[in-house]
């Protein structure tokens, strides 16, 4: 497994986690008697801050944790270069597309939802999951063009 | 409409470059091996400045080192 696929794994992981905690919270917020604009609105700031923190966390903790299992696998004191090449870009570019064309499929969903007559805070939450899904999408698109080759 | 593919002869080059390998191209080229293990296996056709890099590496043409041929035919 190269650096690139450890890296998306990760976030394939955080996004799960995200993902899991969403809707964890949205089922919760529903018991105790529905959606609450103000719960809803903070969740959303919640959920969007915590996945710019935890890829940031994540990118930085898999770069220093795979340079020291090189490290002690090698037992060398030579620093490991990760190089990315035109292959991890037109992948990443792939991976873009498809995060994009999910998410407007998501916005799509989440707006018909709203012409059917659901209150505008299913929108809100449609919304961001659909967000979390393409990124999960995204990143295993990604996984499964590495696995492939291309 | 023909299908047309981009194949290569990395490998054999390789080989004839004193058995050099996927870690040293990638290295002289500036790519990860994963990449030079997708060319050879046909799965990535390589951007023009790559194919070049590679084909200066073994001192060949390019035409040498890459071909475009018709999806099926051997050569």
């Amino acid at each position: 497994m190269s650096y690139q696929e450890k890296n998306i794994t990760v976030s394939l992981v955080s996004h799960l986690l995200i993902g899991v905690y969403y809707l964890s919270q949205l089922f919760q917020m529903q018991q105790a008697g529905g959606l609450v604009a103000a719960k809803v609105f903070s969740l959303w700031a919640t959920v969007i801050v915590g996945t710019i923190i935890v890829n940031i966390i994540g990118n930085i903790l898999t770069h220093i944790l795979l340079s020291i299992v090189h490290a002690i696998k090698t037992r060398s004191e030579h620093v490991e270069k990760y190089v990315e090449d035109e292959r991890d870009h037109l992948i990443g570019l792939k991976g873009d597309r498809v995060s994009y064309i999910s998410f407007s499929i998501g916005v799509l969903v989440a707006m018909l939802s709203f012409a059917f007559g659901q209150p505008p805070l299913v929108m809100f939450c449609l919304l961001i999951l659909s967000s979390i899904l393409a990124e999960i999408i995204s990143d295993l698109s990604q996984l499964y063009l590495y696995r492939r080759g291309f | 409409m023909d299908k047309y593919k981009v194949k290569n002869n990395v490998r054999k080059l390789r080989f004839n470059h004193d058995e050099m390998t996927q870690e040293q191209l990638a290295e002289k080229v500036g790519v990860t091996r994963q990449t030079i293990i997708a060319i050879e296996g046909g799965k990535y056709a390589p951007s023009l400045e790559l194919a070049f890099k590679i084909a200066l590496v073994f001192g060949v043409p390019l035409q040498e080192v890459f071909s475009y041929e018709l999806e099926g035919d051997e050569k």
